[in-house]
């Protein structure tokens, strides 16, 4: 095949959507085995999710099989509106592990994708200045918005991936070691699988949402966590702040809570995607 | 037949800084160009508007009869670009460096392992294929770049300083892969580079830049042309000339001027032709004549007129 068949078939191949698809794929892949690769990035990845979700259950539920575990039901009935009536219903004996393992570790299920997320969306555009690849990805026949969703979903989808496993061995360690005290599954429930497979991916949506367009505005991956810091530690705050009351409200409640944080999220995204040019990037180079 | 780059009055500023102003010229099919320029003198710039990745101010191109700033996507799938720093990411294996492209480009995986596999043997860097690129050499990394940049057989190739930060041995290797690929292919080469020996070698034309602005543009014995009068010669005489010989030479039919080196003289003559009668003469004077050599201007030569004149 002559050259100039080969570039008129290229030309054309632009624009079907088959081959898009494969682009938005290929970048996606190779940023994850990239990610995968790579030691700084790859260690806060699996370290912060073990401590938190394995490491930390793990030292409650053997804490709450104790022959005298603490008290807590003067704690749990200075709390307002009965919110905590759920808890002071079972026996005192289940009553540490549960408001641990069920509620006060509730956070973690939305502080470990906002930070996964945070860390891969940090070295997305950013990492890709600093390793001084950027400019060859740019002058690829890719177009500036599957970039920018490719860019998004090498990021987002690891994100939620490693969150999802990391609860899962959360849900085995809280109900293996639990299992003396309470004699049932404490996770799942319902509720709990809401925050897991509504709230907690939409949560990774708006820190991505955040961190994409400042790490597109960073030289450095340093500089993306630095500035994207300032933004994501507020979330993390209101994160811990409100995730154990939303495993105390309503169904229909944790519901609409996540649907409020994937619009937030969906907003952020779309924006940095009508405000993503090659030229923009370029010109950050 | 039209040209394969074409630009017009082409303006971009970064901030306040104009970065390129009212750049013109053309680049026909198959021809091997240099843009010639010390850093900042706009040459990377050129190449990233005539791909599409950065957007005039004003000014319009064409690349192969397509607009970048408005068919980027089009002109990126016809031509290839190997930057600077090569671009490839060192985590990845050279393998997987290529083929990521090519699966950007829309190959099929196996299509695509095989033309990476074949490039990367053609340019020497087989037995390193499965190797992260980590640990190549600036050489390694600027064949597994070239090999990237070619795997779509494109139309027009952009070179950024292919031989930036190579050893002299690598450099040869990299000018003479680059050499076939322009005489034996056919492809048209555009080369941004500031080492003035390439350029000479591989360009039929040559546009120097300065702080963005074109300051010449042509072929370097047409550029010699504008800036000196006649052609020079070398005439070595065994020792510098001395006052009866250049006053001989002086005086001599078509000799513009005519000075003494270590080694006899150099002077400038209106033509070619004017050469035998000026031997013939210091013959005839007995003075001992070694050698009487035209030499045109290098690259160099013509660059750095170019460049005083645009300070």
């Amino acid at each position: 095949m002559s050259a100039a068949t080969t570039a008129t078939t290229a030309t054309t191949a632009t624009t079907t959507a088959p081959r898009r698809t494969n682009a938005i794929r290929a970048i996606a892949m190779k940023d994850f085995t990239a990610v995968r690769r790579s030691k700084g990035v790859m260690l806060p990845m699996l370290i912060v999710p073990f401590l938190l979700l394995v490491a930390l259950p793990l030292g409650v539920g053997l804490a709450a099989r104790n022959a005298h575990p603490p008290d807590v039901s003067s704690m749990l009935r200075a709390l307002p509106g009965g919110l905590a009536k759920p808890i002071l219903n079972l026996p005192p004996r289940e009553r540490l592990v549960v408001l641990v393992d069920g509620y006060l570790l509730a956070p973690l299920f939305l502080i470990v994708p906002l930070m996964l997320a945070a860390v891969l969306a940090a070295d997305a555009f950013a990492g890709e200045k600093e390793r001084k690849t950027l400019e060859s990805l740019l002058h690829q026949p890719v177009p500036d918005r599957d970039l920018f969703f490719a860019k998004l979903i090498g990021a987002f989808v690891p994100a939620v991936a490693i969150s999802w496993i990391g609860f899962v061995c959360f849900s085995v360690v809280v109900d293996v070691t639990a299992w003396p005290v309470a004699h049932r599954l404490i996770v799942p429930s319902t509720l709990w699988a809401v925050v897991i497979f509504w709230v907690a991916p939409a949560v990774a949506a708006l820190g991505l949402g955040v961190m994409v367009r400042v790490s597109a505005r960073a030289t450095s991956t340093q500089e993306a966590n630095q500035l994207g810091g300032a933004v994501i530690l507020p979330l993390i705050f209101l994160a811990v702040g409100q995730s154990t009351g939303l495993l105390l409200v309503t169904l229909p409640v944790a519901i609409g809570i996540g649907a409020g944080v994937w619009v937030i999220a969906l907003i952020l995204v779309t924006r940095g995607a009508q405000r993503f040019t090659r030229d923009r990037m370029a010109r950050t180079i | 037949m039209a040209p394969a780059v074409r630009t017009d009055d082409l303006t971009v500023s970064f901030g306040t800084e104009k970065a390129l102003d009212g750049l013109s010229f053309e680049v026909d099919a198959g021809e091997v160009v240099a843009l010639l320029g010390p850093n900042g003198a706009g040459k990377t710039t050129t190449v990233r508007l005539l791909n599409g990745i950065l957007t005039p101010d004003a000014g319009s191109s064409r690349v192969l009869g397509l607009d970048p700033a408005t068919d980027g996507d089009a002109v990126r799938a016809r031509t290839g670009v190997m930057t600077e720093q090569s671009g490839l990411d060192d985590r990845l294996t050279a393998l997987e460096n290529v083929v990521f492209v090519a699966r950007m480009r829309g190959m099929s995986s196996t299509a695509a392992t095989n033309q990476a596999q074949e490039l990367l043997e053609r340019f020497g860097i087989a037995d390193r294929a499965n190797n992260r690129v980590q640990g190549f050499s600036t050489g390694q990394r600027k064949r597994v770049a070239l090999a990237r940049a070619l795997l779509h057989q494109p139309d027009i190739l952009f070179l950024d300083e292919p031989t930036a930060g190579l050893d002299p041995e690598a450099t040869r290797d990299v000018l003479d892969l680059l050499a076939t690929l322009a005489a034996d292919q056919g492809r048209t080469v555009l080369l941004c580079t500031h080492f003035l020996g390439e350029a000479g070698r591989l360009c039929q034309r040559m546009a120097v830049l300065h702080r963005g602005r074109l300051r010449a543009f042509g072929r370097p014995d047409d550029l010699a042309a504008r800036i000196w009068r006649g052609v020079p010669v070398e005439l070595d005489l065994g020792a510098p000339a001395d006052e009866r010989t250049l006053g001989a030479l002086r005086n001599g039919r078509g000799v513009l001027t005519a000075q003494p080196t270590p080694t006899g003289a150099r002077v400038d003559i209106e033509e070619r032709a004017a050469l035998p009668a000026l031997v013939a003469t210091l013959v005839q004077m007995e003075v001992p004549v070694f050698g009487a050599v035209p030499r045109p201007p290098t690259v160099e030569e013509i660059y750095f007129a170019i460049q005083e004149g645009a300070e």
